[in-house]
């Protein structure tokens, strides 16, 4: 994706916050948790300029391997990476800057006279809604499926488009995945756990938990699953009692 | 006789009201200020510091009316008939603009739109706005001028109605390395009484002035 999205009422507003910034000679700061969109915001502020993470433009100041005169403009990314912000910002007094951050840094009002507060991806359904569609095409795309079934409510937002990316792509990955690659992956990870000197007892709750859960899924009563499983239903008592919590 | 002059000529308002609220006498300073407040404000006040019992009570305290600021205020009665009231000018807030490299054109409208979008994002603030869109794009400290409005919609921004004005101030002029140049006014008004701290905007080339629910910003259009 390279475009910041603008789905949302407030996220359109922020885009003509971005683009009536975009020609004055004013720095920016955005600030947002991780994942909000704030590199691409920075980006269609200034987009054919230079971008550096700020902990890496600041080694780069202080070995003298950058020449500051040759910029008019820059993107720095993760301000508050910077241990002296202050004098950092002292460097690129006469370059127009674009910087991104995780926090208020209340203290730079004069520098940046434009600051835009993205907020989170929970706060913007339409965005929220939009970027599920575009991340699910792009897995399915990727591992060749004509459609995939995402349950929202367990997406994971913790890290607003990063990990929502993340979920979605781990549930599209499941649901590609034939016999042949369960095997395989059950193979590689029991290798593993072997080498652990698991026992057979306590490795095949890998293979009966999902089996049991997927059970009371589809068949809810005990009596069913025990019908279906064909297994004796203290037997599969027995085993429900074992891995209560874990189902 | 004497001490009338000398009062006349004084620099700080001075007014002498009868029991009554009306004034009995007054200087020109006083006269200057009462253009901007009513006497019956200034009477009120004058009671409001009056000490208890005979005699003349005074206290620093920060008093703005439109452009003049004092620091102190002098109230003192030796009878039930007359009472007076002097109040102690600040230093003018009005600051001798200095035009320099970093004056650069831009439109007003889209900077004050810029700050409202950014600073008011998620706020539900009514906001009327009056704008003269014959005033053109103008040579300003645009930085200085972003961080002065950003600060003015914070500190507004717990209000639920603003207005804002911007217009040309007829008849005002600001005299700038002998030139004169017309004044552009942003005010931003409330129905309501409006919480302001002129110290917190730290401008060098604009001047502020903030009375009970306006805050006037004023500009020199220089095109």
């Amino acid at each position: 994706m390279d475009k910041f999205i603008t789905q949302s009422p407030i996220s359109k507003q922020i885009k003509k916050s971005a683009i009536l910034s975009m020609n004055l000679p004013v720095n920016t700061l955005i600030i947002g948790e991780q994942g909000v969109g704030k590199k691409l915001l920075a980006q269609e502020i200034l987009p054919n300029s230079t971008a550096f993470y700020a902990k890496e433009l600041e080694q780069l100041i202080i070995s003298k391997h950058i020449d500051l005169k040759e910029y008019s403009s820059i993107i720095i990314y993760h301000l508050e990476d910077v241990i002296n912000i202050d004098e950092f910002l002292q460097h690129l007094t006469n370059i127009k800057i674009v910087a991104t951050t995780n926090q208020k840094l209340t203290k730079y009002n004069t520098i940046f006279a434009v600051k835009i507060e993205i907020p989170s991806l929970s706060q913007r359904n339409e965005d929220l809604q939009k970027l599920i569609e575009i991340y699910t095409q792009e897995a399915l795309n990727i591992y060749n499926l004509s459609k995939g079934d995402i349950d929202n409510t367990k997406l994971d937002l913790n890290g607003n488009g990063i990990t929502l990316k993340q979920s979605i792509f781990k549930h599209i990955v499941l649901q590609s995945m034939s016999q042949k690659d369960i095997l395989s992956i059950l193979e590689s990870y029991l290798y593993k756990q072997l080498q652990k000197n698991k026992t057979y007892k306590e490795l095949l709750s890998i293979f009966e938990i999902p089996l049991l859960k997927a059970s009371i899924k589809a068949f809810k009563s005990q009596l069913k699953i025990s019908k279906q499983l064909a297994i004796n239903r203290v037997t599969l008592r027995k085993k429900l009692h074992n891995y209560f919590g874990e189902l | 006789m004497f001490y009338e002059e000398l009062l006349e000529h004084d620099l700080n308002p001075f007014i002498l009201f009868d029991s009554n609220g009306k004034i009995k006498n007054c200087n020109s300073e006083a006269e200057f200020l009462l253009n901007f407040v009513s006497a019956d404000e200034l009477f009120n006040l004058t009671l409001e510091y009056a000490s208890v019992s005979f005699g003349f009570n005074k206290k620093f305290i920060r008093l703005q009316f439109e452009k003049q600021t004092f620091y102190a205020i002098l109230v003192g009665y030796i009878n039930e008939e007359e009472i007076v009231l002097r109040l102690y000018k600040e230093v003018t807030i009005s600051k001798p603009i200095i035009i320099d490299e970093n004056f650069q054109e831009a439109n007003i409208f889209t900077l004050i739109e810029l700050s409202k979008s950014t600073v008011l994002l998620d706020k539900d603030i009514q906001i009327d706005e009056f704008y003269d869109i014959s005033i053109p794009d103008i040579k300003l400290n645009i930085n200085e001028f972003l961080v002065t409005i950003n600060n003015i919609f914070e500190q507004l921004n717990n209000i639920s109605n603003i207005s804002i004005k911007v217009y040309i101030k007829t008849g005002e002029y600001e005299i700038i390395d002998n030139k004169k140049y017309t004044i552009i006014a942003i005010e931003f008004s409330s129905k309501h009484n409006i919480v302001f701290d002129t110290h917190q905007t730290n401008t060098a080339n604009l001047n502020i002035f903030f009375n009970k629910n306006i805050i006037r910003l004023e500009i020199p259009m220089i095109i």
